[in-house]
């Protein structure tokens, strides 16, 4: 099914990410809800909404959030009765949410849906969560490989990658720390940051080795956040504003869940079927799109994806970023205008929708000028990739035209 | 420690049958072979990851190879002392094999094409028991 011309956002909702120690997932989910309906330009009846979908990563016992039903946005939203459903899927569980949420409405079942992510990280240390996720004695022994059981967190699994990346692609240390520094550049000046800071390469390779060949400076932050969506009918859209931003393309693709299956480590076939299935439903090329959040959860895992999703060839990405050609001010297609993952952080389910807030500011072209990338044919597209073996991926591609 | 590591304390019964359920796949290293389209996939399947057949016969993964890609990881998980140095195998003859390098001096001696063997070693304690399996030694070039 094609979505295009079919679903219309009107408003969204972001709270800074942080390490919010004082907030608790539900009050988080309500700042987010509450600022998405506030920004609809006409103004928002949350009674309008039919659907919801729910995105949190780290339900069950992982994090000790505990589990979490469609009945956490039910209730805390005061949406009871409508039908909503709890989506995880590893790392790109925000664009899913929100690729559910679409289909929603372009099915034609619902006029108006929410689409939300939420995520407490913060309340326990790294590695008694994400360390012990990707497996630590308890993830190693639930999982079918004997193996997993030997450390494999996330930095393990990407750097793993890079090594490769250097051996094949001609990568350096140094190429992996110019992502860091362009991102981190970007991220000053996005109130939703929670790293707003300029580094440089040397600091970068002078900050701790957590995973040779990966860097402290490399690897993004676990991170608090919420992050939301109201997408419609497109034929309603202009009831809620005069400015609404456009669904073209939406998908979710999938590759082995597992390292050992995988054919060679210096690309991800999730992103490559996501990419080419939302940009077929678009009916676009990768040069049509003007900017794109693409998952930068480590900095060598952003030169894959920029290759992956096709905005030039395998091993052409560190070249260019080099060149300046990924950057927000003098570039030709800026990559992570507002500081991607490593200066926000990264609170699963709410990080794939915090990119497309981004990318419909963007497109809307309400964002503080020093941030707001030139638009060419207003299309701007975000992704996310990850899972246990990096095999899952989600693009949504989002226009001013429909 | 996590919510489940929590509860599996305070249980008395370690994780047995999870134990036994993998044995072929932990000591005799039985994986899959399919039929169809040659892919290797371990630990054992009956529908081949790579095409979707349902024709697979067992295989017993070799222990030897070499290293495909690897990395040293100065941030393991509790039980493990820093670095390990994780390694992807390119199994002699096909397949992979993900692991840990054992009894190396300098994590640098360890490169992609360093050549490595199967060794049986202690992985584990869990609830009391101790969990065995297989970690990568290098292979001495004559
Ligand atoms: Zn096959």
């Amino acid at each position: 099914m094609s979505v295009r011309g079919k679903v219309a956002i009107i408003g969204v909702g972001l709270i800074p990410f942080g390490e919010l120690f004082h907030k608790g997932l539900e009050s988080m989910i309500q700042e987010a809800f509450m600022s998405c309906v506030k920004s609809v330009d006409k103004g928002f009846d949350p009674k309008d909404i039919k659907a919801a979908w729910f995105g949190q990563w780290s339900g069950g016992g992982m994090i000790g959030q505990g589990s979490r039903e469609g009945t956490t946005l039910g209730t805390v939203l005061g949406l009871r009765g409508i039908p909503i459903s709890r989506l995880e899927n590893g790392c790109p569980t925000g664009n899913d949410v929100f690729r559910n949420a679409v289909l929603g409405v372009a099915s034609g079942a619902y006029d108006v849906v929410l689409a939300l992510g939420a995520e407490k990280m913060r309340d326990k240390p790294g590695v008694e969560s994400l360390v012990a996720a990707g497996g630590g004695a308890g993830g190693g022994i639930l999982g079918l490989h004997p193996s997993w059981m030997m450390g494999m967190g996330g930095p393990v699994l990407q750097a793993l990658y890079a090594t490769r990346q250097m051996h094949e692609l001609g990568c350096t240390m140094e190429d992996f720390a110019r992502v860091a520094v362009k991102n981190h550049h970007n991220g000053v000046a996005c109130p939703y940051a929670e790293y707003r800071f300029e580094v440089t390469v040397e600091r970068v390779l002078s900050s701790p080795v957590v995973c040779w060949p990966l860097h402290l400076l490399d690897c993004c932050p676990q991170t608090d956040g919420a992050a939301c969506a109201i997408v419609c009918r497109a034929d309603l859209a202009k009831k809620y504003t005069d400015k609404p931003v456009y669904v073209l393309g939406s998908a979710t693709g999938v590759d082995y869940k597992d390292m050992w299956d995988k054919e060679n480590f210096i690309e991800m076939p999730a992103t490559k079927f996501a990419a080419k299935m939302a940009m077929d439903m678009a009916g676009i090329k990768p040069e049509d799109v003007d900017l794109a959040e693409v998952h930068d959860c480590f900095t060598n895992t952003e030169l894959l994806n920029i290759e992956d999703i096709g905005f030039c060839k395998k091993g052409e990405a560190h070249k260019l970023l080099k060149e300046g050609y990924w950057n927000r001010e003098d570039g030709h297609k800026p990559i992570n205008p507002s500081g991607g993952l490593k200066a926000h952080g990264h609170p699963i389910a709410a990080t794939g929708l915090g990119q497309i807030c981004e990318n419909f500011w963007q497109l809307r072209e309400q964002i503080e000028p020093v941030r707001q990338v030139k638009l060419k044919k207003g299309i701007a597209l975000s992704h996310n990739v990850g899972g246990n073996g990096f095999g899952v991926s989600s693009v949504n591609i989002i226009g001013r035209e429909p | 420690m996590t919510m489940w590591e929590r509860e599996r304390m305070q249980s008395p019964r370690p994780a047995s049958p999870l134990f036994w359920r993998l044995n072929p796949t932990v000591y005799h290293l039985l994986g899959s072979k399919c039929s169809d389209c040659g892919h290797i996939t371990y630990p054992q399947t009956k529908i081949c990851h790579k095409c979707g057949s349902f024709n697979q016969k067992d295989h017993q993964l070799p222990k030897t190879g070499k290293v495909h890609t690897f990395c040293i990881n100065w941030t393991p998980p509790p039980g493990l002392e820093p670095p390990t140095v994780n390694v992807i195998v390119d199994l002699d003859g096909g397949g992979r094999y993900v692991g840990l390098i054992t009894e190396v001096a300098n994590p640098e001696e360890v490169k992609i094409g360093t050549k490595v063997e199967m060794v049986l070693r202690r992985l584990l304690n869990d609830s009391g028991l101790d969990f065995y399996g297989y970690k990568f030694r290098l292979v001495e070039e004559a």
